[in-house]
């Protein structure tokens, strides 16, 4: 695999072979335009500048009411950052950290299933192989909330796995494995594992399995060869899978509320209780856009070292 | 010509038959029988949607709604502002003829005097269920907030209720303005969140299935929702503690720009009919602020502590009031609760 | 086909009993007598019965399956463009930094601000024309957005998994790109443009929030009657119709497997 090139190669005058093909950096640029903008057009109408009024609302303050004040002051923003009514606490921080943690550890586990998963469906006959592909997310096509209920009944004390763990002296008489944080995690896998496998597969199935074959031969180490032969080729799939899943699972709380007991704000909560209970728009856009620009930086960051990664 | 005016006259009618009363009310707080009888009465078709909070209310009518929905069901504390964002339309009394059924208590309320913008719908408490053959009745909040207390609890996931619960422990108002008052409400409830007898905070139905299951002995929970429990499990018991705590009156509203006007007034006449009233009441269980009604409620219901408290309960109870500018206050603090 | 070690096999085989757990559950529960809670009271088919009497949950499974399909649908098209646009296309550096930036955004963008936006574009919009009240369509236009990112970035790295070698192979054999999309480029990308449209679907079809602030009277999903009845209790009759979408949908991929052999 090739790092798509910047620039055209041209040594035709003003013609220019690209992936094969000859023609012009116009012709190319207004056929790629085509294909460009319907969707931008779409995200910029619909999200980005509408958006920027959001951006504008982080500024402003909440009115006696609920309604917005548009005085300008970074207020919000202080408050972000901790300095409340009653002095500086860190709770801000420790919402977020508690959010990274608990999408990593998701994001983690969900790609330690996906991966025997991906190469289970992609080593299927051709025939089949999207059966299993839709066998695999149909499960999915349940309402999470519905899911969520069903592992409630599932973890509670009248049913066989809370039963085996108690036997294991894990849990005491007549107790359940929920609200605990096994069961959030539990519940953020069945919401969570088809936004890794998804990508991760349509990666797997391009695999070139000569390469693997290749570091079979040289390594008489299957984790080597796991990692030399088999893990590059899936990195633009597992990098989407890990970005899909990561990012929305930091601002999930349905599940850690309804499997963990709510006893933890994660971020997600913060902003819904701005824009729900407190009706406090301003510091809830105030707090999103942190939460956005701190997601993007650190996009930017991941997809920064990978590009140095030398793709076999 | 006389053919022409019968047939435009047909014609009007059937399209007045196809007319529509839209409702936005909370789940499960309609009795679908009401709802056909009002249908067949005014040749009306009533759409119903849901909602589960106060707020998410407010977002949706300001997202559109506000031109879309005849009749909404707003608690008491969110109508005054409502009522600042332009969301209400005023009611016109002489349409809604049943408004002198309302016990005395419940017309003119605080929060809208002379009930311009709302008619009064439903009340309850907040509360303590309890698991009777568990443990002794409850009749103090210290059950929860001591640290020598005994048995497991559940804790309700709303912020008001909640912190009005522990205000009201340490004899303080539910609508406290002073910031130490509210930080050190806000210390106690961390360190009940924190004993290893808290499962956790829930909504209704995650607080009753605990108890149900047996995995709690306590929760703070809604009259309401404790009612329905004890129909589940018969050792499931409520009561209103000594120091008081929450009430709620949810109100019959019409938002500004309500497409039909006309069912909307009739719809509230309609519920606060004496008959209806109880109707209503009997099917969820809540309490009517309809006096007209009382005669026709379940004698039962009537001498449930659970759903009509005596009158010295009802001293201790207090309305939530909006905080306005104040509310950051409780935002901080139930962060702060929540994250530590 | 290539061999797959035993125990990976055997990983991936408890991951998808793992998977189907709960739907054993809720088929349980669907049958249960009791109307709210968890403990077994009986066995009934009571709520199937009742399920096709509620006009509310059905309407509302119609409106869920509309909505899914035809987002899905509009997402894939739209998100498969942007990806070819991306990976194919020589853009410079700095505007190629922008447009990652742009495809990320609905990614990162809590649901809850997507949600705000969108009602800030259809208040907007409603100026101009009243198509845009809340309803069946305003939810459609809310879901494509965030569908969008989802399907591109699920293309784009089977483009990427994609050689420069294939694509500058089939150039040389036609000399039509529009043969050369449809007869090389689209198959060879239907793997991703599947995974992408599927996600897609599964998205749409549990999407709350930004049902909540675009939806109409008439255009309630299943999300937001369950959403609804969360504090309550699910209702049972949901129950039952979630047991016979997922056999529903079993059958149907098993049917649409048996007649693809053929």
């Amino acid at each position: 695999m090739q790092a798509t090139p910047q620039k055209p190669v041209s040594s035709l005058g003003k013609f220019v072979v690209w992936f094969g093909e000859l023609t012009t950096p116009s012709r190319l640029y207004r056929r790629g335009l085509w294909f460009l903008l319907p969707a931008v057009v779409w995200i910029l109408a619909l999200l980005v500048i509408p958006g920027l009024a959001l951006v504008a609302l982080s500024f402003a303050e909440r009115g006696q009411y609920g309604n917005v004040l548009w005085h300008w002051n970074l207020e919000n923003y202080s408050r972000l950052l901790g300095y409340g009514i009653f002095g500086w606490s860190p709770d801000t921080i420790f919402i977020l950290l508690r959010s990274i943690w608990v999408a990593f550890v998701t994001t983690l586990i969900c790609v330690v299933l996906a991966y025997p998963l991906a190469f289970f469906i992609a080593t299927r006959p051709a025939r089949t192989r999207y059966l299993w592909l839709a066998l695999v997310i149909i499960p999915f096509w349940t309402n999470l909330v519905i899911r969520t209920y069903a592992w409630q009944m599932l973890l509670s004390p009248e049913f066989p796995f809370a039963k085996v763990a108690h036997a294991l002296g894990i849990i005491p008489a007549d107790g359940a494995l929920y609200p605990s944080a096994f069961a959030v995690y539990i519940g953020m896998i069945t919401a969570f594992l088809p936004f890794v496998v998804m990508p991760l597969f349509s990666s797997v199935e391009r695999l070139d399995w000569s390469l693997v074959e290749a570091a079979q031969d040289l390594y008489s180490n299957r984790v080597r060869t796991f990692f030399q032969g088999i893990w590059p080729q899936t990195l633009p799939g597992l990098t989407v899978g890990i970005i899909l899943t990561f990012i929305p699972a930091m601002g999930m709380f349905v599940i850690p509320d309804l499997l963990g007991g709510a006893k933890y704000l994660l971020v997600g909560n913060l902003i819904q209780q701005q824009f729900y209970s407190s009706r406090d728009y301003p510091y809830g856009a105030a707090v999103s856009l942190g939460l956005m620009i701190l997601t993007l930086f650190g996009l930017a960051i991941y997809r920064r070292r990978g590009q140095g990664v030398e793709l076999v | 010509m006389k053919r022409l005016l019968v047939a435009l006259l047909a014609l009007s009618s059937l399209a007045f038959a196809q007319k529509e009363m839209r409702l936005f009310i909370w789940s499960e707080y309609m009795d679908p029988a009401i709802i056909k009888a009002f249908e067949q009465k005014y040749n009306l078709k009533v759409r119903i949607d849901l909602y589960e909070s106060n707020e998410d209310m407010v977002a949706k009518l300001q997202a559109g709604g506000v031109s879309q929905y005849d009749v909404v069901v707003p608690s008491d504390y969110i109508i005054p502002s409502m009522v600042q964002l332009g969301l209400l339309q005023p009611l016109d009394q002489s349409k809604i003829p049943n408004l002198k059924n309302l016990d005395t208590k419940f017309k003119s309320p605080p929060y809208d005097p002379g009930n311009k913008y709302s008619a009064a719908y439903q009340w309850g408490s907040v509360g303590l269920m309890y698991r009777k053959d568990k443990v002794k009745t409850p009749d103090s909040w210290s059950v929860i907030f001591d640290p020598k207390g005994t048995g497991n609890y559940v804790l309700m996931d709303s912020v008001r209720e909640m912190m009005g619960a522990v205000l009201k422990y340490q004899g303080q108002s539910v609508n406290a303005k002073d910031p130490k008052a509210v930080q050190a409400a806000g210390k106690l409830l961390l360190d009940a969140k924190k004993s290893p007898r808290a499962l956790g905070f829930e909504g209704g139905v995650g607080a009753k299935n605990h108890l149900v299951a047996g995995q709690a002995s306590y929760a703070v929970v809604y009259n309401g929702d404790a009612i329905k429990a004890t129909g589940e499990n018969k050792n499931v018991a409520f009561v209103v503690p000594k120091e008081g705590a929450t009430l709620f009156l949810d109100n019959m509203a019409i938002p500004a720009k309500a497409p039909n006007v006309e069912a909307a007034h009739q719809f509230i006449n309609f519920i606060l009919d004496p008959k209806i009233g109880a109707q209503l009441s009997n099917y969820n269980r809540y309490a009517t602020p309809n006096a007209a009604a009382k005669p026709y409620i379940n004698k039962d219901d009537l001498k449930n502590p659970a759903i009509y408290p005596s009158a010295a309960i009802m001293n201790k109870l207090e309305f939530i009031l909006d905080m306005g500018s104040d509310s950051r206050l409780y935002d901080e603090v139930w962060t702060a609760v929540k994250s530590r | 086909m290539h061999r797959l070690n035993p125990f990976v096999s055997a990983v991936a085989l408890a991951t998808l009993v793992f998977l189907y757990l709960p739907m054993l559950a809720i088929a349980i529960l669907s049958f249960n007598r009791t109307r709210y809670g968890l403990q077994w009271n009986g066995f009934t088919t009571d709520w199937y019965t009742r399920l096709f009497q509620n006009t509310e949950i059905l309407e509302a499974a119609r409106n869920t399956l509309v909505l899914a399909v035809v987002s899905t649908v509009v997402a894939t098209v739209l998100g498969t463009l942007l990806a070819i646009a991306l990976e194919r296309y020589p853009w410079g550096q700095r505007s190629r930094g922008w447009l990652d930036n742009l495809l990320y955004l609905p990614v990162v963008t809590p649901d809850i601000i997507l949600a705000v936006a969108l009602v800030v574009a259809f208040g907007a919009l409603r100026a101009v024309s009243s198509t845009f009240e809340p309803g069946l369509l305003t939810m459609i236009l809310g879901h494509v957005t965030f569908q969008i990112a989802f399907v591109a970035l699920t293309v784009r790295s089977r483009l990427q998994s994609l050689g420069r070698d294939l694509d500058e192979a089939a150039r040389d054999l036609y000399a039509d790109y529009g043969y050369f999309v449809r007869r090389v480029l689209l198959p060879l990308l239907t793997p991703g443009i599947v995974a992408g449209a599927m996600l897609a679907f599964t998205l749409s079809l549990d999407d709350f929030v930004i049902s909540f602030f675009t939806a109409g009277p008439t255009s309630q999903t299943l999300p937001l009657l369950i959403y609804a009845s969360v504090r309550r209790g699910v209702t049972p009759e949901i129950h039952a119709l979630s047991t016979l979408i997922f056999l529903a949908t079993v059958l149907l991929v098993l049917a649409s497997e048996r007649l693809t052999r053929r």
